[in-house]
């Protein structure tokens, strides 16, 4: 009798929590499915599901040069934002993951505090200081801007990959008589790139989704693509929109595809 | 002596970033940057002006930068000597801010070809007007089966919830308060009965948009059914097969003329003075004039017609004699103090 | 390469190797945070008059503390969404093989690296009067006019709890598969129940990932201005949108320096809270 009701009690628990667990993965997998659908649109307005269906969004997108010129500039600053976040963000890491000292974890706090602290102050800060200068906004106060809040991404990553380095390796391979550099360049670049481009692959989509930093950053001239889509749609609901959002969430798919393929992403970012 | 340690420090930072980045040069010139207004006119111009412009310069390189005038100004105001603005569009308050703050050069109206053909009052020697706007009421008729015809109906108990309006940065939102204001008693200079009115209005609000093109977005996604409005805003839309109408309520639709400036200190300044001549050109007036613009135009070489001659006025002068033209100066007088109020008073 | 020849520990680097990036932060980072500050501590938009004129103003308005107030409620609404949605998906990768691990983690991971600005496009179809939710409902005859959903405070948490589950469910994730799975047994086989064993084991023990989660997830949420301005629309206030007025449309940079600060203090007030909490779980846990 007791046994019966311990396992209808364990089979009321697991129920629960498998049906919230299946409808929490619906809602978070529902939205972007609704965005590809609406994108193929016949229609004018964002109506679902949709009167009718053609590409003729996806053709106008084709013709949206105010598009075109954001995306570039976007793509422009993420990729130098990246370059400079791995740069200086993996010589960082080096320095601090296998210290115990103070200043190595007060550093690492502070590389660490654009995650948590509102990125919109930090964007007003940045331009507040700029005109200070008088540095006009431009691609170069973009990177530097968005170096600022994607170098996280890249020191943590690169911190995990180096603490899962055997020292015995580092040891042996001195013992050997290779010079710092060599062991570096061999042995140790090898075992943690794949943690540096996961890190760099999400420092680079978090710079091209960047709003907070780009909103006081940017002006017309350096237009940034997050920020055009949200003007777009908060003063026109532009169905061309939904044709852009269809093609990042195919690109972003297919680029998660691609590094997990080559850093196993997922594994990286639950240990 | 600070300028000095200020410009040095800023040359150093410039000099090692562009050795650091080739990639991102500086030398190239930054696009002529013309602040148009969102929604609508944003389309008209991207589709009209802008091909327009680019046709007859060669392929110029320009970015429409959509925000409304207050915002323009703010942004200008911000970096006078090096403005991220060329061209500024502004409807006749921010307008005479505008000027009175020093931010816009007179019009070389002597080179300009188009000047001299501009009704009258278009001809503003620091920037002229290319087109009118009109303000009145915007519904949707398959919800609305009885047309409105006062500004008071927005107040009718059947539109509980569907009612949109905008905030008062824009010219929109702040003409229709005074309109309410004057129904109610007050007056360009007291417009305490407008606010009285918009706390009645709290119930029927469905939402308050940002700008006047996030109205006409409220309307395609059925949000709202009836809202003050811009004849033009809405006719996008309209061609669209979006369910919208105008009508003019009976109390007077709100008219006023929309300016066009060279922002001073621009560095695109020819080009900007092309792209408003392009703006004043008959071809240009006339394209806008016709669906599915119908942007009233102020060249008098283009006669109005069309859906313009039924709807609205069959030249300038019933324009004049039909709308009520507001007075700005004294509405600039308070105005920052009702978007404040406005903000504070009307969270739903 | 090598800054420290003495030390012959050759398995750490010199600290010197990050004296770039410190540089860097000091440039570009602590400097304008203090410039900032600085500015908001000025009566003035010019800079000139000292004062606390700006603080003042912010703490004796009810206005910018109603807004102050319900962004901070708005955090906590969203994290606490996020908390019951997110744990049973990071409890049920335990219980799931390899195969679906990944189809999990990699349905967790698109959101986070999918744009925020189509996210959030998302709900204005899903939430909208003409939406899905108010389409299925009217032909289910549930309803008969459209219900407001978007421009809500329930559609805003709804949106933002989706945008912002990754950053919850991963350190979940992460804080589960670190618990022995015996325990669980041990606690089943001595006779508690699953309901019992689950809020007397399980959860107390993936403390430090709840704690990570609802610190990221918080951050997030209250800082999410696209979001909020889009799902809320022009009538809900927050402190973004607020902020970003103040210095953008009304170029009042020395309120919005204060408003920054007083929204960076609140934040470091919520993470430090949770972190205090999670030190005591983890003495809790090790006891």
């Amino acid at each position: 009798m007791s046994g019966r009701r311990r396992t209808l009690e364990a089979l009321s628990f697991e129920l629960v929590m498998t049906v919230i667990a299946v409808i929490a993965l619906i809602i978070i997998i529902a939205p972007s499915l609704v965005v590809v659908i609406v994108s193929f649109t016949s229609g004018f307005s964002l109506r679902f599901p949709p009167p009718g269906y053609s590409l003729r969004w996806y053709a106008e997108l084709w013709n949206a040069w105010q598009l075109h010129f954001a995306a570039k500039n976007s793509l422009i600053v993420a990729f130098w934002a990246t370059g400079l976040s791995v740069v200086l963000g993996v010589a960082a890491a080096l320095a601090i993951s296998r210290s115990r000292t103070l200043s190595a974890r007060l550093l690492d706090s502070l590389f660490m505090s654009p995650l948590v602290l509102p990125a919109l102050a930090f964007g007003l800060a940045a331009l507040m200081l700029f005109s200070l200068v008088g540095l006009p906004v431009s691609p170069l106060t973009l990177v530097i801007g968005h170096t600022v809040v994607c170098v996280p991404y890249v020191v943590r990553n690169t911190v995990a990959a180096l603490a899962q380095l055997e020292p015995t390796l580092l040891e042996s391979s001195a013992v050997l008589g290779a010079s710092r550099l060599y062991t570096f360049r061999r042995i140790v670049l090898p075992l943690i790139r794949p943690g540096i481009i996961a890190g760099a692959f999400i420092a680079f989509m978090s710079s091209f989704d960047n709003v907070p930093v780009s909103l006081f950053l940017r002006d017309a001239a350096t237009d940034m693509l997050p920020i055009r889509m949200w003007q777009d749609l908060e003063g026109k609901l532009d169905v061309t929109i939904a044709a852009l959002s269809g093609v990042l969430i195919i690109a972003t798919v297919a680029l998660v595809a691609v590094m997990e393929r080559v850093t196993g992403l997922s594994r990286r970012l639950t240990n | 002596m600070i300028m000095n340690r200020r410009s040095l420090l800023t040359t150093a930072l410039t000099l090692g970033a562009m050795k650091a980045f080739p990639g991102l040069s500086f030398a190239q010139a930054r696009p002529l940057v013309f602040a148009t207004f969102t929604g609508s006119w944003e389309e008209a111009h991207k589709a009209v002006l802008v091909p327009a412009f680019r046709k007859a310069n060669a392929d110029a390189a320009i970015v429409l930068d959509p925000m409304l005038s207050v915002d323009q100004i703010a942004k200008v105001n911000a970096a006078k000597a090096n403005p991220p603005i060329d061209v500024m569009l502004h409807d006749p308050g921010p307008a005479l801010i505008a000027i009175g703050q020093d931010l816009v050069e007179p019009y070389p109206v002597e080179k300009s070809v188009h000047y001299k053909d501009l009704i009258a009052e278009a001809q503003e020697p620091m920037g002229p007007a290319p087109f009118f706007q009109v303000v009145g009421l915007t519904y949707n008729p398959e919800a609305v089966k009885t047309p409105p015809t006062s500004w008071a109906d927005l107040w009718k108990p059947e539109f509980k919830g569907r009612v949109g309006i905008t905030n008062l940065n824009s010219t929109l939102g702040t003409g229709w308060l005074v309109e309410i204001a004057k129904m109610r008693g007050g007056s360009e200079a007291n417009v305490d009965p407008a606010f009285k009115a918009l706390e009645e209005l709290k119930p029927n609000l469905a939402a308050v948009a940002a700008n006047p093109g996030a109205l006409a977005t409220l309307f395609q996604q059925g949000q709202i059914d009836i809202s003050p409005g811009n004849f033009n805003a809405i006719q996008i839309l309209k061609a669209r097969g979006v369910p919208v109408e105008f009508v003019a309520p009976k109390e007077g639709a709100i008219a006023f003329k929309t300016t066009i400036h060279i922002v001073k200190n621009s560095p695109n300044r020819e080009l900007a003075f092309k792209l408003i001549e392009a703006a004043l050109t008959p071809e240009v007036q006339t394209t806008l004039m016709n669906p599915p613009y119908l942007i009233v135009p102020t060249n008098s070489k283009v006669t109005m017609g069309g859906e313009i001659a039924r709807v609205l006025a069959k030249d300038t002068a019933e324009l004049k004699k039909k709308f009520v033209f507001q007075d700005w100066k004294k509405i600039n007088e308070q105005r920052s103090a009702w978007i404040e109020r406005f903000n504070r008073e009307i969270k739903i | 390469m090598g800054t420290a020849p003495a030390s012959r520990d050759v398995t750490s680097y010199g600290m010197g190797l990050a004296a770039p990036l410190a540089l860097f932060f000091l440039l570009f980072f602590v400097a304008p945070l203090l410039q900032l500050f600085w500015l908001s501590l000025h009566n003035d938009t010019a800079g000139l008059h000292w004062g606390l004129g700006q603080y003042l103003h912010f703490l004796t308005d009810p206005f910018s503390l109603g807004v102050l107030g319900s962004t901070l409620l708005l955090g906590a609404e969203v994290t606490a969404v996020c908390l019951v949605l997110g744990f049973p998906i990071a409890w049920l990768y335990q219980r799931v093989g390899p195969k679906l691990q990944t189809i999990i983690i990699l349905i967790v991971l698109l959101p986070l690296l999918t744009s925020v600005v189509v996210r959030t496009f998302a709900w204005i179809v899903i939430l909208g009067r003409q939406g899905i939710i108010n389409a299925t409902l009217q032909s289910l005859g549930i309803i008969d006019t459209p219900l407001k959903l978007l421009y809500t405070q329930f559609g805003v948490v709804i949106a933002l709890a989706q945008v912002q589950m990754p950053l919850m469910t991963l350190p979940l994730i992460t804080a589960l598969g670190r618990i022995e799975p015996n325990l669980d047994d041990a606690s089943c086989s001595l006779g508690a129940g699953s309901w019992r064993t689950f809020f007397r084991v399980v959860l107390p023990l993936s403390l430090p990932g709840v704690i990570a989660g609802c610190t990221l997830t918080y951050a997030a949420a209250i800082t999410a201005f696209i979001t909020l301005s889009l799902v809320g629309g022009g009538q809900m206030l927050f402190m973004p949108m607020y902020l970003y007025q103040q210095a953008s449309t009304l170029q009042n940079w020395p309120f919005a320096a204060a408003i920054s600060i007083i929204f960076l203090l609140a934040v470091l007030a919520v993470v430090s809270v949770f972190t205090t909490l999670g030190r005591l779980s983890r003495g809790h846990g090790g006891a």
